[in-house]
């Protein structure tokens, strides 16, 4: 793991989980980490063996992820079960909360 | 940290919007504390009777939308969330949507918790909330596949640990009814006779009640007292078949249920309208005390709002202290909060000004 590397190390070294601000408390303040891992799930599971917690904040115990949290791969919204989400090294995972309105609350 | 003097009273108030903690020497002038859990929807607060010190919060976790949390902490100091909230099984299909209710475990198991939640689910934890076991006899009990929810959502609200044998505990589910376990919560079973279900064909199903709220009767003897959406109940000490009490009240419909905790057979309860409008009867907002297990019924409207008054009281958001006389507290989902300091007679607003109250308990500061 490692936070603030070059494109050409990112590629070569695995995939970058970018971490939202409210989550940092987990990363110990890293706004991003690197991780490997050959799919979505795996690379989720890996996530929490760092930083343990992190996993339940995204995915609740269905293992899909939370209303509202979204899951991007290379700014791509991630719509299929996680396990089925294949990664390669140099790709960039964005965890991030829907910017949601409008409700009475 | 703030300091709270030992033997104020201290009402801590769960809104849409965070929690608040009031904290009196007299009950007549109250100090502020918070808001805690700033800004997100605080369903249930509670001030640890067994040592007067240890707050607990059922919110989400911080940013609201990465899962639900107990918070914990000392009084008059920030809350900080627990190592880990409940879960379910994998596999069961079932995920953790709120922490409904958070009930201290017995006096001599100072680090045990009881937690309600949504779906409708009870789980414990040995160590103040870091972590947790499920009741599974109860979570995943067959015929759950056939539940159904209140308006509120499934969840597990009340919750009763008996003081005399912890193995003998309450659970109330909406819209599924009251379950009862007298092993510790190895088996449960449904303890729903002489409650109605108007809404349902059957109008004493085995289950299918919507309970609202359940609390102790102070005698101490195992009563209960019960508000449902159909009427309001009163179950003697040897269990069994409830009692019908809601004659007297002005509605068969409310929320939430108070018992005194120094007086036997005596609660409070804050009738609304019910059906689609949920709002004090006559636009004022009353309390109703009984003092013989609900033989007969007492209005209080002394210094609560009215006529004209269109607010509604959640299932959480009354409640009583210790002190004597009794002190009582009413919430209201407009954000007002009224206090007794005599039994109910007559009502002070402690403020005015607080987003919609979702939950309202007392204690003592030690």
């Amino acid at each position: 793991m490692d936070s603030r590397v070059s494109a050409g190390e990112l590629a070569r070294l695995g995939v970058t989980v970018r971490i939202p601000a409210t989550l940092r408390t987990y990363t110990s303040g890293q706004d991003e980490v690197l991780l490997e891992g050959s799919d979505l799930a795996t690379l989720l599971r890996r996530l929490d063996e760092a930083f343990p917690g992190l996993r339940d904040r995204i995915l609740d115990e269905t293992g899909k992820p939370r209303p509202y949290v979204n899951v991007f791969v290379n700014e791509e919204l991630v719509h299929e079960p996680l396990p089925q989400v294949r990664l390669s090294s140099g790709d960039v995972v964005h965890i991030l909360p829907s910017v949601a309105g409008g409700s009475i609350g | 940290m703030v300091n709270v003097k030992k033997g104020s009273t201290v009402v801590l108030v769960g809104t849409k919007k965070g929690g608040f903690v009031f904290h009196s020497a007299d009950r007549r002038r109250w100090s502020l504390l918070g808001p805690y859990c700033e800004g997100m929807p605080v369903y249930h607060m509670i001030l640890d009777p067994r040592d007067g010190r240890t707050v607990y919060a059922a919110a989400p976790n911080p940013g609201e939308v990465w899962g639900p949390a107990l918070y914990r902490g000392r009084l008059g100091s920030n809350l900080a969330v627990t190592k880990a909230a409940p879960k379910f099984r994998e596999g069961s299909g079932l995920a953790l949507k709120q922490i409904w209710h958070i009930e201290p475990g017995p006096a001599d198991a100072a680090d045990t918790l009881y937690v309600g939640v949504e779906p409708a689910a009870l789980f414990r934890s040995d160590d103040r909330g870091d972590s947790w076991s499920g009741f599974d006899s109860l979570n995943y009990r067959p015929g759950r596949a056939q539940w159904q929810p209140g308006f509120g959502g499934l969840c597990a609200h009340s919750v009763l640990v008996d003081p005399r044998d912890p193995r003998h505990l309450l659970v109330g589910i909406s819209s599924v009814g009251t379950f009862e376990s007298r092993d510790g919560g190895d088996s449960w079973t449904t303890e729903n006779r002489n409650v109605r279900a108007d809404f349902l064909p059957t109008k004493y199903p085995e289950t299918g009640q919507c309970v609202h709220h359940l609390t102790w009767d102070s005698a101490g003897d195992g009563s209960i007292f019960h508000q449902n959406h159909c009427g309001t109940y009163h179950r003697g000490p040897g269990g069994g078949a409830w009692t019908e009490i809601t004659k007297g009240l002005p509605s068969d419909f409310g929320f939430a249920i108070a018992a005194d905790p120094l007086h036997a057979r005596t609660a409070y309860v804050a009738p609304l309208l019910g059906g689609g409008n949920r709002v004090p009867p006559k636009s004022q907002l009353a309390v109703w005390k009984t003092t013989n297990a609900g033989r007969s019924w007492r209005r209080f409207t002394q210094g609560l709002p009215g006529p004209g008054a269109f607010m509604g009281v959640l299932r959480e958001a009354m409640a009583t202290d210790a002190k004597d006389p009794v002190g009582a507290y009413v919430g209201t989902n407009t954000g007002q909060l009224y206090a007794s300091r005599n039994e109910g007679e007559s009502w002070k607003a402690v403020t005015v000004s607080l987003p919609p109250i979702l939950s309202v308990s007392a204690g003592i500061a030690r």
